[in-house]
């Protein structure tokens, strides 16, 4: 199949989603090309770093890091295209932070003349479901015209992830406390998003709460589990694969150290975008999630 | 005093306890003042402000023949006029008194450095002294005052003051915007801590307000224009379409019929049905409408954005009647007033731009006016307190404080505290444990703030009674979809814990903020604002009912949050500060206006726009124009004199050559002496 490229990125791939979830990567390549956004490696690309665990350790070594992946992709001359919310807060973040603060870019870029760096704040970084969402780049009617199989009559709670959307206040999506976008990028697909309690809790993965305190993370994402399941979700959609994991292998934890089970399927939003655009559940290694998909996918296939 | 005398100066220098002498050599300061040309006398002395301070003024302009006095010390908003009436006292005219500012403007900025605010305070006296020798005899103007005054906006504090004006004596018009007088109180249920029945109390204020001989009530009114200044506001009413007319009006107008009588006939058939903003919007009113049953004037206002024009209302008025006008337009009306009091009242804050309480998301989260509306007998729901959603009695309802005040966060939220919502919360908490047994109030809050007579008692009265209260501000308020219930998530500061509390209803007590319309009023007025958007009084603490601009007065909420208690007091001063004017009968103007010298102006007009207070005007003299100056409006600011291009306006007080004498003092003779 030959594409069309509006516009291209270059692609921070992270550490989970090639790792854990190699479906997410997969699909993010596949379905962007299918309403013209092409991917490009970005090559030598190291940690994002983790904003949770480095960050809360040294904010130094968090900007510089972060700040020579920003490098790669402005030798590029391209903008960032990314798939993780963790990653999101530190390469977007660290951007925002770079070129509103010259005495912050002063001191990183004096790190990086160490290895023949500067960066020089040219280029933005984006998540690649806020790309689907943008009328510029893609928008909901694009995303919907893409689907030759419709998620008709399933139901999916939607989670946002703390590390998308907030700090509000240095964030553009607009309202932070009550976002609807993903939801409308699902019911693009002929799904049905449904709204469930404490919508906008955290996962209980990021800021280092899972490697820290495992029970107490679990018991955050029980809470949620609860709520998504009193609204009748069919599946959970992410934008987020260290969300993915802790829905996904969560669950198993749970059943482990709590006895409740709940067997609720848990797709990024590209998986579920690469299902409604036709592609099989093989190609997005659908078999490597710990909770089986099998029944959402009897719904739709 | 003999013109072309030679100038002969009294210089003071005050300690003002160690403000002053605490930072710079006082002594040092007199014998350099000792040494400049016309200096004849030099003093010290610790409070020049006290009665032996300003005895030596007065002794010494008698001893020493002054033509001039200076006084080095405070700051001359303090006691410029302290120094004045003892220069006069001692026999030379007021303005011949000239102050040096070595405290505010040198010891507490350059409180440790002796040696640079010693040589500063000789640089400020010396300077003083240049100006001091050209002072010149002025003579204040006074201007007779209009024997009547204006109150814009008829809540609880506009009546006040319009009453109080009224029962001295004086010809009041009270101005508002809405059909009826009343403002917010009239929405409130009861009143705390007293629990008074809050439409009870005042109704009679109403009804005294509407009889009142002196008082003349201009509702559905709005101030349309304001020219003039103190004494003589020549100010222009847009009186609203109201689409019915009284019996007085009536009569004016020459046509037949007794007006309307308030009887309702017409609301009962027009077929038109809009939320009344009265209820908050929960109850309907037709397009013909009164607010409320104890609305004054009892006369039914037509909205005309929503009326289709039927007829059905003219038609059953009747010709006996007569009342109702479909075709009515606007009309303007010009008044004369001494005094105006501004009482322009309050808004919530948009709650719903604080998205994480979910107002106007969540339907059981409502506001404080809501509940008032609610819980009050009169109400929508006769009294009963139900949820939103289904109509259910709410046996949990969490009450967020600080719903927006005291908000640092910037956007909608309000640094400010807003200073009754505490007081209305711990009501609302009595209200549903009186009308709802077993019902269960939740007040998270920041802190309490019951600082009123009788306040902190009505707090301890909730707590014994069973409210809980949680000390944490709301992070986030959750929707269960399915019951509709609301899980309201904070910290509990005093327990150093998380708590999510389930509440069937949820009230937030939205901060306040000034009125959409509080900005064109108060430019029209001439009135500063703060940097919350309040109007400005003139001093927070010994002027908090005057404005910097002379014969406006501020009354209630449109100068900061306050109660019912606080702004009945402050309108009755407002009152009071502006019947003083108007009983004099004349106001005295500083002489600090501009003069034109009328063989030097040209006419070209150029000062004309120049001035920011519409103070000059062109006029025709002896075949050619010439500028003049209203002085009563003149506030002295020299932004004409400056422009001037002939050096034909004088500023009096402030004349060229006393400037630059000044300048020339400061620049070329820096070591005292002789010149």
């Amino acid at each position: 199949m030959s594409e069309h490229f509006d516009h291209s990125y270059a692609f921070f791939l992270g550490c989970i989603a090639p790792n854990r979830y190699p479906g997410c990567e997969a699909a993010a390549i596949r379905t962007s090309a299918k309403v013209g956004i092409e991917l490009l490696p970005l090559k030598g690309a190291s940690c994002c770093p983790a904003p949770g665990a480095f960050g809360a350790i040294d904010l130094r070594v968090w900007y510089a890091m972060a700040a020579r992946n920003l490098c790669l992709a402005e030798e590029m001359n391209k903008d960032i295209a990314l798939i993780c919310n963790g990653c999101y807060k530190s390469i977007w973040e660290v951007n925002h932070k770079l070129k509103h603060d010259d005495e912050l870019r002063d001191q990183v870029n004096e790190v990086l003349a160490e290895i023949d760096m500067e960066y020089k704040g040219s280029i933005d970084v984006w998540h690649l479901a806020e790309l689907y969402y943008d009328e510029k780049i893609c928008g909901v009617k694009k995303i919907a015209d893409s689907v030759v199989r419709p998620l008709d009559g399933t139901k999916i709670a939607v989670h946002y992830g703390c590390h998308l959307m907030k700090p509000g206040k240095d964030r553009h999506f607009g309202d932070t406390e009550h976002p609807m976008w993903i939801d409308e990028l699902v019911g693009a697909l002929g799904a049905e998003p449904v709204q469930y309690r404490n919508k906008m809790q955290c996962c209980g993965a990021g800021g280092g709460v899972r490697g820290y305190d495992i029970l107490h993370s679990l018991d955050i994402t029980n809470e949620k589990l609860i709520n998504m399941q009193e609204a009748q979700a069919d599946a959970i959609t992410e934008v987020c694969p260290f969300c993915q994991l802790q829905f996904d292998r969560g669950q198993i934890e749970i059943q482990e150290n709590f006895g409740q089970t709940y067997n609720l399927p848990v797709l990024h939003y590209n998986e579920l975008l690469g299902l409604a655009q036709g592609m099989s559940p093989s190609e997005l290694a659908l078999d490597l999630h710990a909770i089986d998909c099998k029944p959402y996918l009897e719904k739709i296939i | 005093m003999a013109e072309n005398q030679e100038p002969r100066i009294g210089v003071f220098i005050c300690h003002c306890g160690t403000n002053i002498a605490g930072s710079l050599d006082v002594n040092a300061v007199m014998e350099y003042a000792r040494s400049l040309p016309n200096v004849v006398v030099a003093d010290e002395y610790q409070y020049m402000c006290s009665t032996p301070g300003q005895n030596k003024i007065i002794d010494a302009e008698k001893d020493y023949d002054l033509t001039g006095v200076v006084v080095a010390a405070c700051s001359p908003r303090l006691h410029e006029p302290t120094f004045r009436t003892a220069t006069a006292e001692g026999g030379l005219n007021k303005f011949r008194f000239e102050m040096a500012n070595i405290r505010d403007q040198n010891s507490w900025v350059h409180m440790h450095d002796w040696e640079g605010a010693t040589e500063k305070a000789k640089d400020q006296v010396r300077i003083a002294v240049a100006k001091a020798r050209l002072l010149e005899d002025l003579q204040p103007k006074s201007v007779p005052v209009e024997h009547a005054a204006m109150v814009v906006g008829a809540g609880v504090g506009g009546m006040q003051a319009a009453l109080d004006l009224a029962n001295a004596g004086i010809k009041t018009y009270l101005v508002e915007k809405d059909p009826t007088i009343g403002g917010r109180m009239s929405q409130l249920d009861k009143t705390f801590p007293t629990l008074d029945c809050s439409q009870c109390i005042l109704t009679p204020k109403m009804v005294d307000a509407g009889r009142h001989p002196n008082i003349i009530l201009e509702t559905y009114t709005e101030v349309e224009n304001v020219e003039g200044y103190i004494g003589n506001f020549d100010i222009t009413l847009r009186k609203k379409a109201r689409g019915t007319r009284d019996g007085a009006e009536m009569v004016a107008a020459g046509l037949e019929g007794s007006g309307c009588n308030g009887c309702g006939d017409c609301a009962s058939v027009c077929p038109v049905i809009k939320p009344n903003p009265f209820e908050m919007g929960m109850a309907p009113r037709k397009a013909i409408y009164i607010y409320h049953p104890q609305v004054m004037p009892l006369q039914y206002t037509i909205d005309f954005d929503a009326c289709v024009k039927c007829g059905l209302c003219k038609d059953i008025c009747g010709t006996e009647k007569n009342a109702i006008d479909l075709e009515m337009t606007d009309s303007l009306e010009k008044v004369k007033v001494g005094c105006v009091i501004l009482a322009t009242g309050y808004d919530l804050i948009p709650i719903e731009d604080k998205t994480e309480w979910g107002y106007r998301r969540y339907e059981n989260v409502i506001t404080g006016l809501e509940f008032e509306r609610l819980i009050c007998a009169s109400g929508p729901t006769g009294g009963h307190l139900i949820r939103p959603s289904d109509g259910e009695t709410p046996m949990k309802v969490g009450f967020v404080l600080c719903a927006g005040s005291r908000d640092n966060t910037g956007g909608v939220g309000k640094p400010y505290c807003s200073r009754f919502c505490c007081m209305y919360s711990l009501k609302h908490a009595h209200q549903i444990m009186e009308k709802i047994p077993g019902a269960v109030p939740y007040l998270f809050y920041m802190d309490i703030r019951s600082f009123g007579k009788m306040y902190e008692e009505f707090y301890y009265r909730i707590q014994n009674e069973g409210a809980k209260f949680i000390r944490g501000r709301v992070a986030a308020i959750e929707e269960d979809p399915i019951t509709k219930n609301l899980y309201v998530q904070t910290e509990d500061t005093l327990l150093g814990r998380p708590v999510n509390v389930e509440c069937n209803l949820v009230v937030l007590a939205a901060a306040i903020q000034p009125k959409p319309d509080a900005e064109r009023i108060r430019q029209m007025f001439g009135v500063s604002k703060s940097q919350d958007g309040w109007y400005l009084e003139a001093h927070p603490k010994l002027n908090p009912c005057g404005t910097t601009t002379a014969g406006i007065f501020l009354a209630g909420v449109c100068q900061g949050p306050k109660d019912i208690p606080d702004t009945v007091a402050q309108a009755e001063g407002a009152a009071s500060a502006a019947s003083i004017p108007i009983h004099q009968g004349e106001v005295q103007l500083e002489p600090y206006f501009a003069q034109c010298v009328e063989d030097l102006c040209a006419g070209c007009g150029m000062c004309v726009p120049q001035c920011p207070y519409g103070a000059l005007s062109l006029i025709q003299k002896d075949d050619r124009q010439v500028m003049t100056v209203t002085e009563a409006k003149c506030k002295g600011c020299g932004t004409c004199g400056g422009f001037c291009p002939g050096g034909a306006i004088r500023m009096q007080h402030f004349t060229s050559p006393q400037i630059c004498a000044q300048i020339d003092s400061f620049l070329l003779n820096p070591l005292g002496g002789e010149e």
